[in-house]
Order: structure tokens, then sequence, then C-alpha cells
């Protein structure tokens, strides 16, 4: 249905005419931004530091963005809650590190990787089965429901897990243990970048490459794509469609939970409403990259934080919200199906 | 036959009590005073609110009775989900205005709740007191009061006539008290300004930036952020770096993000980088929020009122507190100021009650005894009120952060 309605899009006479017009946007856009680029002081290494910052934030928004668009890509549904999912995982692994040892002043090596790994797999685990859990209660029995009943559901667990963050920890902007390492990798030619913006994309990278992986070779992950594209069929061909619903929210939260571990070392600060912002800034790109289309989101996540870094970095600060939410209204009016979208042929 | 003569003793005892009490000595029996305070007590804001109400709550206990008349203690909270709340705050000065024994109320803690407090006390009238508010358009009308506050001295006063006292020193003086600070003791040259886009910040900020211009130096970097949900620092920082700025002016308090970018500093800034502020982020939340890679003993705050340990005549009294609340965290910058506070409301409800022939005064009396408070000896200065409410000298202080605890390196004297 939206994807018939993309498609009429595109194909209408006055489409050809808009897509001039974005690209002409694009174009001096980008124009202005090599220009400011390239005569703004600090030549290369400000400019690799600031790259660095907007591909470690990208690294977080594509992480979020990724349950996004797994999930509208299977159910249709805009899971609102999926930001507080990944607050959540701040939240929990913050509550655990003690148990695993970790605390502040560790020095990097295999003493602090091995525990952390530990520390990523239980969080991903708990927040993967709250993401279940609230498929289960606030989603599955309104799989036949109107849209608009879902997204309600879906705004209420967003409320509920950030009031929920709220009690447990209070309203204030709490302190996660610093544990990465802390010093500028040098490039050559003077130019270096933060060790820690490196660690964050690294592992981001990581665990999308993984699940890139799954995805395409695991049965569950044809089953998932196959309940992508058609679920009637899907379902005729034997897939258990509820399980390959739940596994896509499991899948998604656990990113979601890692995204949120990633955010509390990067920053060393989270409190319980951080997750609205992120998943708006997730869902933004996920649209830019093509909703429903994952490595589009992975890549539509570093862009937005690219995008982000060069608007502080190189503009100002007061417009970089404009710009990215411009984005979003600029992606749904040029090109709905996003970077990587797939163009529906005409039917 | 002892226990007879005991029996007699308590009953002359007694009548000794009763004689001495309607004769109107120091017995409190004319009935009950109560002081209202109203400041955000739960939440983000508790850490520097609470040590606030403790302080006033101190003074009270400490006065017990004035005049023959019992006081007691009223705390109202204005926090609202863990943030101060201007409507809250306004429902609360309602609540206070319905109980006819509260003749005053010490708060609030916040200028925009004072925004929204100041018109309903007004109307009452109430003889409010705040120990901590600091946006100049409050009291004073400047020509930009409209544009960036909202609201000016006399919108704020519908009656016309002024209810409102502090005893900290307006924004027009933190800025540049820091300002002064930056560039004389820290030797400064270049910096960074950025604000929170809210009066307070903004106006802090503006005035920081204006006087350290005027000293000779230069803001590399000036920027406001959006705080309502937490920004991302590091591009801007890093900018800022580049530009050149040896440190960051932060007009901003603790629950507007103030100290989030002390943290993402660390690898772009030396852990030795000034970091400076307001009061607002004068408090523990801004140390919790620092982390621990940067030098926190780099970090400093001014605060609009003079530190009380300086004043050797106060020294028993903030023993005493201390003895009745051990705890570090309670006691915080305006914990004092809370104190005197309460005490000049005290001595202004004593002098009304006076003039009242040594009954229960009207709250009109009792503005007018504030008004008139002259040479009150205060544990964190001499205060005289003029009749815009505010000190005739305000004094500030400069805090740095070491061994610990936020640490008075300097007090400031303005006279007006």
């Amino acid at each position: 249905m939206v994807q018939r309605f993309r498609a009429s899009l595109i194909s209408t006479p006055t489409a050809s005419l808009i897509n001039l017009v974005g690209l002409a946007i694009v174009v001096v856009a980008l124009v202005a931004t090599v220009q400011r680029v390239a005569t703004a002081p600090g030549g290369a290494t400000y400019f690799f530091q600031t790259m660095g910052f907007g591909l470690a934030l990208g690294a977080i928004f594509a992480l979020v963005a990724l349950g996004y668009t797994m999930v509208y890509g299977i159910i249709e549904l805009i899971n609102f809650a999926h930001g507080d999912v990944f607050t959540l995982g701040a939240f929990i692994s913050a509550a655990i590190l003690p148990i695993f040892g970790l605390t502040e002043g560790r020095t990097f090596g295999i003493g602090l990787i091995l525990p952390l790994l530990g520390v990523f797999l239980v969080t991903m685990l708990v927040c993967a089965l709250i993401n279940v859990g609230i498929e289960r209660v606030a989603y599955r029995p309104l799989r036949h429901a109107p849209r608009l009943a879902p997204l309600i559901t879906a705004i209420g667990m967003s409320a509920l897990l950030e009031g929920v963050m709220n009690v447990w920890r209070g309203p204030f902007t709490l302190h996660y243990p610093d544990l990465l390492p802390e010093y500028q990798i040098p490039l050559g030619g003077g130019v270096t970048i933060a060790a820690k913006a490196v660690t964050v994309i690294v592992l981001a990278v990581v665990l999308m490459v993984a699940l890139t992986v799954f995805v395409n070779r695991s049965t569950l992950g044809k089953a998932m794509r196959a309940t992508a594209q058609d679920r009637d069929a899907a379902q005729l061909m034997g897939i258990d469609i509820n399980r390959t619903i739940s596994a896509t929210f499991f899948i998604g939260a656990a990113l979601a939970g890692a995204g949120g571990i990633i955010y509390g070392l990067y920053y060393n600060s989270y409190s319980a409403f951080d997750g609205f912002t992120y998943g708006l800034y997730a869902f933004t790109a996920a649209v830019f990259g093509g909703i429903g289309n994952i490595p589009g989101a992975a890549l539509g996540g570093l862009l937005i934080g690219v995008i982000y870094a060069i608007s502080d970095g190189y503009f100002t600060v007061a417009w970089t919200q404009v710009l990215v939410f411009g984005i979003l209204i600029f992606v749904l009016v040029f090109r709905p199906t996003g970077l990587l979208g797939m163009r529906v042929p005409e039917k | 036959m002892v226990r007879a003569r005991g029996l007699a003793v308590l009953i002359v005892a007694t009548f000794v009590a009763f004689a001495c009490g309607t004769s109107g000595g120091g017995n409190a029996n004319k009935g009950t005073i109560d002081i209202g305070s109203d400041l955000p007590t739960s939440g983000a804001d508790a850490s520097s609110g609470l040590p606030t109400q403790y302080g006033a709550a101190f003074a009270v206990s400490q006065a017990g009775t004035v005049k023959g008349f019992t006081l007691k203690f009223v705390p109202y909270d204005d926090a609202v989900n863990g943030k101060h709340d201007p409507t809250k705050g306004a429902q609360n000065v309602q609540q206070m205005i319905s109980d006819s024994k509260l003749l005053g109320m010490v708060g609030p803690f916040n200028s925009g709740v004072a925004a929204a407090e100041i018109p309903v006390g007004n109307q009452a009238p109430l003889a409010m007191i705040s120990p901590s508010n600091t946006n100049e358009c409050l009291t004073l009308a400047f020509d930009y009061c409209q544009k960036y506050a909202g609201y000016t001295a006399a919108s704020l006063r519908p009656t016309g006539k002024n209810n409102y006292f502090r005893v900290a020193a307006n924004d027009t003086f933190q800025g540049p008290a820091m300002a002064d600070y930056a560039w004389d003791t820290l030797g400064l040259k270049t910096i960074a300004v950025w604000d929170d886009q809210e009066p307070f910040g903004l106006g802090v900020a503006n005035n920081f930036a204006k006087e350290f211009t005027k000293k000779g130096g230069t803001v590399v970097a000036r920027q406001g952020f959006d705080t309502s949900s937490k920004p991302d620092f590091h591009a801007w920082l890093n900018k800022a770096k580049t530009a050149g700025a040896q440190g960051i002016y932060a007009g901003a308090t603790s629950a507007s993000y103030g100290c989030i970018p002390r943290q993402e500093s660390q690898g772009i800034f030396d852990p030795n980088s000034y970091y400076l502020g307001p009061d607002g982020i004068g408090d523990g939340q801004c140390i919790k929020d620092s982390g621990t890679t940067m030098g926190n003993d780099h970090m400093y705050a001014s605060q609009g009122v003079a530190d009380a340990n300086a004043n050797a005549s106060a020294a028993t009294t903030i023993a005493a507190y201390k003895k009745a609340h051990p705890s570090p965290d309670d006691t915080a910058a305006y914990t004092f100021a809370g104190y005197d506070c309460a005490a000049i409301l005290i001595d202004a409800i004593g002098r009304a009650i006076d003039k009242n022939g040594g009954n229960m005064p009207t709250r009109q009396q009792v503005i007018d005894a504030m008004a008139t408070t002259s040479n009150f000896p205060g544990l964190t200065g001499t205060y005289t009120l003029n009749s815009a409410g505010d000190p005739t000298t305000p004094a500030l202080q400069v805090q740095q952060y070491k061994g610990g605890a936020w640490t008075t390196v300097k007090n400031i004297a303005v006279t007006v």
C-alpha cells in the first residue's frame, strides 16, 4: 500500500521536475559545504577530528536506526519505544558494570575487554527480551487493528519506559564510568583522531556486519526477509510469522541495547529522557537511508552523524537540528524511498 | 507530707508560669505565625534547593518565637518531574496566601519561577524574599527586559507596589565578576562562551562576554545550545579549541547540562584548561557530570552571595547548623543566604508586630517593615534593602572546586 503510493508519486509527470529541483538543492548544499570545509581554519586535522565525532555519533544513530527499520520492514510499525529501549541499554549496563568488576581507572587491555564483552551480552539479551515482551503485550494484539492503534501503544510504551527509568534512577543526568582509552591516534602528517571515537565506530561496524551476515545467510534471516516481503505468502510457505516477528524485535533491541552501552561509553553521561531525541534522530536516519532497508539505515545513521558534526563544526550549532530534520522533510518530499530504498516498478 | 508539699510547689509553679504568659513575657501564647518557603526540593534541582530550605528552616527553629508568637516553618516544593516549575510555584504561593497565619515566604530559588510567583504574591500582598534569584529584570527596569526576559519589573507588580525582596546580587554582576576574575587572576586571554538559551544562562553569558572583551580579552567562539535535550558538544568544543580558546565559560546550570561539555572536552582540551560558569554550575551535580579525567580543580563558579565563612561573627551559627546537618550535601552555596532570608523576614515581622501594638500584623505591615530593613547583620553580609527590593551592597564570591568541595577563593563586594 505504502509502496504503491510511493511508486505513484515517482511516476507522475511532475516527479521528474521535483527530482531535478531536489538534485539542484543537494548540489548547492554540497558545494557550499566543500567550500566552507576547504577555507575553514584548522585544516586537515580539524576535518578528521570533526569527521571522527560525526562518525561516532552516526554509529550510535545507525545502531538505533537498524531496529526502527527492521521493525518497519516487517510489520510497517514505527516503534516509538525503540529509542527508550536504547536508553535502557545504558541504564542496564551501568547497573551491571560493577558486577563485572568494571570501574573507572582500569587500563585498557584484555582485562577490560573480556568483562566488557560480558556486559554487552547481558545488556543486549535483557533489552532484547524486554522488547519481545513489549511486542507481545502492546503490538501483537493490535496487529490487525487500524494502523493508528499500535502507533499509540508505541508512544504509550515509550512513556512507560521513560517513567520506569525516571523512578529507578531519578531525572538527573547520570555519570557513566569512563572506560575507553583516552588518547589521539596519529594518522600521519600531524593529523590525529580520538581513540574513543575510533573504538565506538569499530564496535558499531562489527555489530552491523554481524547483523547483515545473519539476515543474509541464516534461515531465520531468510524467514525475516520473506515475512517482510509478503507476510501471507511467507506463512503459506510454513514460516512461523509470530516467531519471526519476535525475532525481529529481539535483534533490533539487542542492537539498540548495544547502542545504549556505546552511548554511555562515549558520552559518559546518560539520563532517562535521552532516548526520545535519539529515537527521532535515528528515525530520520532510517528514513534517509530508506525505511525498511537494513544497509540503508546504517548508511543513513552515519550520514546524519557526519552532517550533524559538520554543521556543528563548520557552520553553526543553532542550525544543526533544523538541518537534520529538514533532511527528513526533504527526503520524504524528493525521494520517499530514501537513499537505498528500492523503487517499486509500476504495476 | 512530703508528697503534699511537692504538689503545692507544682501548683504554684503552674500559676507563676501562667502569670508570666499573660503578662506578655517570653513565652509564646499569642498564637502561631507561619513562615513559608518555596524551593525546588526534589529531582535534579534538589541538590541546591534542599540545602537552602534547610538553612531557612534552621533560622526559624533557632528563633522559635517572635514577640510572643510561635513560629512555624511551612516548606513547599516547586519541582515537577524533578525540575523547577513556574506553574507549580505560583500554585504554592496561592496556597500560602490561603493560610491566614502565613506572613511571608522565603524563595523562590529560580528566576523563572519568581516571574510567575511575584504577580500572585503581589496581589495578596505577600512578602517574598529570595536567597538566589539573580535575574536583573525581576527588580530593575532595563529596556531589554520585555524582549529577552518576557517581563518587566513593573509588569510583575500589578498593584504597582513592591512585595518582593532578595539578598542575591543580580546577573549584571555575576558575569562581569567572573570575567574580571578570569582576566585578572587566572590570566586568561582567549575564551569560548556558550549558553543554554534560557533567560538566565543567556544573560550571564552575554554579560561575561561583554566584560571580558572590555578587559581586552577575546571571545573566540560564542554559541547557544538548545538544551531541551542533551546536545552533542564535541564538534563545537573542537571548534573552540581550534580557534585558540584557553577555557570555556558556560552560561548554563547543571539542570541544563552545564558541565557535560567539561566531560566531553577530554581529548580535545587539556585537563588543566579552565571551565568557568555562574552559580548554576557550582553544585555537586556539575562535578558528577564533569567526570574524573578533566581537572576538576580548574573549574570555577561565581555565586550571587558572599561566603558566610568569611564573616567571623557567623561562625557560631554555621557551627550549630553543621552540627544539626552533618552531611556535606546539606550545605550548598545558598544555605546561609536561605538562613539570612528567613532571619530578615522574622526581623521584619517582629518590627511589624511592635508597630501594630504587639498584635498580629497585616501582611502589608510586614512588607512595609521589610522595605525598611537597614543594616541587618546576616551571615552572608549586612543587608539594607532598597525600595525596588534589592540589597544596596550586594556581594558575590568566586568558588573553585578543590579538595572535594566548592571553596571560596574570592569575595567581591559591589557598590551599586
